[in-house]
């Protein structure tokens, strides 16, 4: 096939969110024509990415797609195509469910661009094509103070961030003097030192990994549920996968790059698992295991080695699925641990999907988390950091506590509240189902998606 | 299908009848318990059929299926028998059938319950056919999550609190043992159970090593078993769990810790275990002691019998740590016997409960007048656990401190006071029969039913076990014995 094929799943996206904006001209009367003309969209994005197949390049190498980069792609639009069902058939009465649709589009394709970018300029342009949205998304109900403070905390820390990602690439591109993510040079000493901490200082940032997290609990607690369903996981697969491009490229050539990120690793994960445990806000308290799950992640990027960043890939799909499910479901009927009392009596099929994926993200087999993290935590002793894998399974074990509490909320208590039950969608039920089986076939069949995440050299 | 496949079958016919159970609508609670009884009735048939096929002259594995699973990873799907294993599947097989049995009258939400009951069935059986170490704690961990639920919403008043507690103290070992998993398989190059056992034998790991991942092990085994100081979780758990689901825990779950250490910290590990065993022998001492004095002090009854099952562990704990034939014999003895008794126990308790809603010693004073059989039963079973002569309890604690006064790596001075936990174990089961069994008899009884034709047929076929291993030993140990000779060869230890 033609090497163009390789970017018409970005075409396709682009076209799908146009015919969102303009669905209520296109389909009169279908207030949610725009969520489900772009979740088919997405989805035959989607199949033209896995018919494309991988291994070649575009624009003189700026663009490329390996094998690892068709897993990210696809993994990264069959979870937008869900999320758009879902959206499609929440049954929530918002308002302008079109825009919703739209943003949700471009953000993913960003992510895609992300995913793809061998780029330095080319990765910038995709990592803000793919934030951008998701500002306006987070401020999405702007008749809200909380949520229009908390888009502005997320945008201008985002600012910040990419600012510093600027900076850093800027010392980078003069010492190789190509934009080419594969010509980078760092020249020995601390200017290499320095130019990559500012990259990774950005990159953290957007991945909500700690020392700059400080900004996700409080945005995705204004925000709308479901935009933080979407923000939260989503684009998380395409932003850790270019993390990794960027790790493998510049940690053979500065030795700071593993303790660097190492470190960053436990904050991440001491201080989502601990903050994680006095929330009561669902949205809080995912934001929180976010942080968690980016340390978990940076585990396999401080390895600096091609099973690390495999285990790392595969962890960020393994994390992204549940994530986005048990947010849908806290979107749909309280963002609350009390909105939730007593789910399992009113929605038996939802409750027991999302203890599925909570029980997930804890770590049980067999599972896709409990996969992923025996794949990480392998690599990291396999190269010599025990101590942080050893960290990394105490903490596991902790997040059993934070997330055992959502499921004693759904399945312990009772609903005292007396209202009405709300109306689930079979299509909105569907979408949490599928994503529990999801993180089934995921962590039982982990062996072709794990051999299907190879890189080019 | 061959004879090697109805170990997967023996492990994954659950699996299919807790999903059948939990389609089950809500209308017809009454299907789920026929769902879940049939179920374990065919998987307890087929243990049946394993037993009688096994070959009791072998010592290594039997009927093992081994087939690449994930290859990138070098995990295996790879099941298999020896005797330690089967005799605890058969345990598993029975136990599970008498739980459904024992739930029969359960019908608050009756299908998620006997679908957690078979899920629970999955885990246990499979943690004792695994044969690699990803499988192996894939088993170990999927027991938490239905017996989490069990507790968590069938349990008494303070579940929730229990439930949680049982999940995180179990979670928190058992990621330790995933680190020393892990350093195993990095330092090896394999998850494969059989093959690592070798390669410990043979001296391929340094004893620095071997230490530490020793340490890991014991951090998730222990907790399990539960070893003193790890077995606050214990008492909670049983107290508040559902009877079905504490007859498991005691009779099935508190094995699998045990079992890890006979299967993997001996084997794999034996220079540190040799070196360790001193210590975890002092642990094993300080449990038979303290569980029988804390047992001693309990007015609620469940509780008394939740206790005396860190006492009883104890001694699995001494046998194993023998490193002796015997020592070994009586710690698998041990903990067949614990199961299927304090599985009595903990179901007489709950029979008792149904009918009372007590379980204060002092209140049920007298129940031999008031409930004849179950008064005779109790005091039956009291006499088993306690180590009567002729009674399944007896062989294994005897066994226990036959090998561990033969040990050279426990000092007498241990034994000596481990025997003195025996009379302990006695005093205290003896005063509870005193009271509960022959005191005055208490309002609370009076005109309460005696045991039901149901009920009968639950203890019965424990009773009868009890009466067969207590009678002729070596209708169990014949079993046992080849795999433990050979264990014992392959760590060296005394013969």
């Amino acid at each position: 096939m033609a090497s163009w094929t390789l970017i018409v799943p970005e075409g396709l996206l682009l076209a799908g969110a146009l015919v969102a904006l303009f669905a209520e001209v296109l389909f009169p009367g279908g207030r949610r024509a725009g969520a489900w003309s772009g979740a088919a969209f997405a989805a035959l994005a989607a199949a033209v990415s896995i018919a494309a197949g991988s291994g070649a390049a575009l624009f003189g190498g700026q663009f490329a797609v390996d094998p690892a980069t068709q897993v990210a792609r696809t993994a990264t639009l069959l979870l937008t195509s869900a999320f758009l069902v879902w959206l499609g058939g929440a049954g929530l009465e918002r308002e302008r469910v079109r825009e919703f649709a739209a943003l949700v589009l471009f953000a993913s394709l960003g992510a895609l661009l992300m995913a793809a970018a061998r780029d330095w300029i080319v990765l910038l342009l995709a990592l803000e094509a793919a934030t951008m949205p998701a500002y306006v998304l987070m401020g999405f109900d702007r008749g809200d103070d909380r949520s229009l403070e908390g888009a502005l905390k997320y945008f201008l820390l985002s600012m910040v961030a990419s600012l510093l990602f600027l900076y850093g690439m800027s010392f980078v591109i003069g010492m190789s003097g190509s934009t080419l993510l594969a010509a980078s040079r760092l020249q020995p000493g601390a200017v290499g030192v320095v130019a990559a901490a500012f990259v990774f200082a950005g990159l953290l940032a957007k991945l909500s990994a700690a020392p700059f997290q400080w900004w996700s609990p409080d945005a995705y607690a204004g925000a709308p549920a479901a935009a933080v369903a979407f923000v939260s996981s989503v684009p998380k697969i395409a932003g850790l996968f270019a993390f990794a491009r960027v790790v493998a490229v510049l940690a053979p050539q500065t030795a700071a790059t593993g303790p660097l990120l190492a470190a960053a690793a436990v904050a991440s994960m001491l201080i989502g698992n601990l903050a994680a445990y006095p929330q009561t806000d669902v949205r809080r308290l995912m934001a929180y295991s976010g942080v968690a799950h980016a340390g978990y992640l940076l585990v396999g990027l401080a390895t600096g080695t091609v099973a690390g960043t495999q285990a790392a890939v595969f962890y960020a799909i393994a994390y992204a699925v549940p994530s986005m499910g048990v947010m849908l479901v806290a979107a749909q009927y309280g963002a609350t641990l009390d909105a939730l009392r007593g789910l399992a009596s009113r929605r038996p099929w939802v409750a027991w999907a999302t203890a599925l994926m909570l029980v997930s993200l804890v770590g049980v087999p067999p599972l896709a988390g409990f996969t992923g993290k025996l794949y990480l935590f392998t690599a990291a002793m396999r190269s010599g950091w025990v101590w942080l894998a050893v960290i990394a399974v105490v903490m596991s074990a902790v997040s059993a506590g934070f997330y055992l509490r959502i499921m004693r909320a759904m399945f312990f208590g009772t609903d005292e509240s007396g209202e009405a039950p709300i109306a689930g969608s079979p299509a909105s039920a569907a979408v949490v189902v599928a994503c529990a089986l999801a993180v089934i076939v995921v962590g039982v069949a982990s062996s072709p998606l794990l051999a299907a995440i190879t890189f080019a050299k | 299908m061959g004879i090697s496949d109805l170990l997967s079958v023996v492990v994954f016919l659950p699996l299919a009848g807790a999903v059948v159970s939990a389609l089950v609508p809500k209308t017809r609670p009454e299907v789920a318990k026929w769902v879940a009884a049939i179920t374990m009735g065919l998987g307890l048939a087929l243990t049946v059929w394993i037993v009688a096929v096994f070959d009791r002259t072998a010592s290594g594995m039997q009927f093992v299926t081994n087939v690449a699973w994930v290859p990138q990873a070098g995990i295996h799907y790879h099941l298999g028998v020896d005797g330690v294993s089967i005799t605890m599947l058969a345990l598993s097989s029975l136990l599970g059938l008498i739980a459904v049995i024992a739930s029969w009258k359960v019908t608050d939400r009756a299908p998620t319950y006997f679908a957690m009951l078979l899920l629970l069935q999955v885990g246990m059986n499979g943690v004792f056919l695994a044969l690699d170490f990803v499988l192996f704690y894939m088993f170990w961990e999927l027991v938490l999550v239905p017996m989490f639920f069990l507790i968590g919403m069938w349990g008494g008043t303070r579940r929730e609190y229990a439930s949680v507690k049982f999940f995180i103290y179990t979670l928190a070992g058992s990621v330790f043992m995933l680190v020393g998993m892990i350093a195993l398989y990095l330092h090896t190059g394999t998850f494969d159970m059989v093959a690592l056992a070798k390669a410990g034998s043979t001296g391929a790991l340094g004893i620095g090593f071997q230490n530490w991942v020793f340490l890991a092990f014991f951090l998730g085994f222990a907790v399990k078993v539960p070893l003193f100081p790890l077995h606050t979780w214990l008492p909670d758990a049983h107290v508040e769990a559902p009877t079905a689901a504490s007859v498991l825990l005691a009779g099935i779950l508190l094995k699998m810790g045990t079992y890890g250490f006979i299967r993997v910290s001996l084997p794999m590990l034996p220079d540190a275990a040799r070196a360790w065993a001193p210590w975890i022998a002092v642990l094993a001492v300080i449990s038979i002691v303290y569980g029988a004095a804390v047992a001693f002090a309990q007015t609620d009854l469940k509780k008394l019998v939740a206790y005396s099952s860190v006492s009883h562990m104890g001694f699995v704990m001494l046998g194993i740590f023998s490193m002796t034939t015997a020592g070994l014999n009586g710690a698998v003895a041990v903990m067949f016997s614990h199961g299927v008794v304090t599985g009595m126990l903990f179901l007489i308790v709950g029979m008792v409960y149904d009918r009372t809603h007590t379980r204060q010693i002092a209140d049920l004073s007298g129940l031999s007048s008031a409930m004849p059989v179950m008064g005779g039963l109790l005091a039956f079973a009291s006499f088993a656990s306690l180590g009567l002569p002729g009674l399944s309890g007896f062989v294994g604690e005897f066994l226990s401190l036959i090998g561990a006064w033969q040990s050279a790596v426990i000092p007498h001075w241990i034994t000596v006071i481990a025997a003195v936990g025996v009379l302990l174990a006695a005093a205290y089961m003896l005063w509870m029969v005193l009271r509960v069994v022959l005191g005055k008899p208490s309002e609370v009884l009076r005109g309460l039913p005696d045991a039901s034709t149901r009920e009968l047929w639950v203890l019965a076929p424990l009773v009868a076990l009890t009466l067969i291993v207590g009678l002729y030993w070596s209708s169990l140990l014949a079993f046992v014995d080849p795999a433990v000779k050979a264990l014992v060869a392959l760590v060296g230890g005394a013969a």
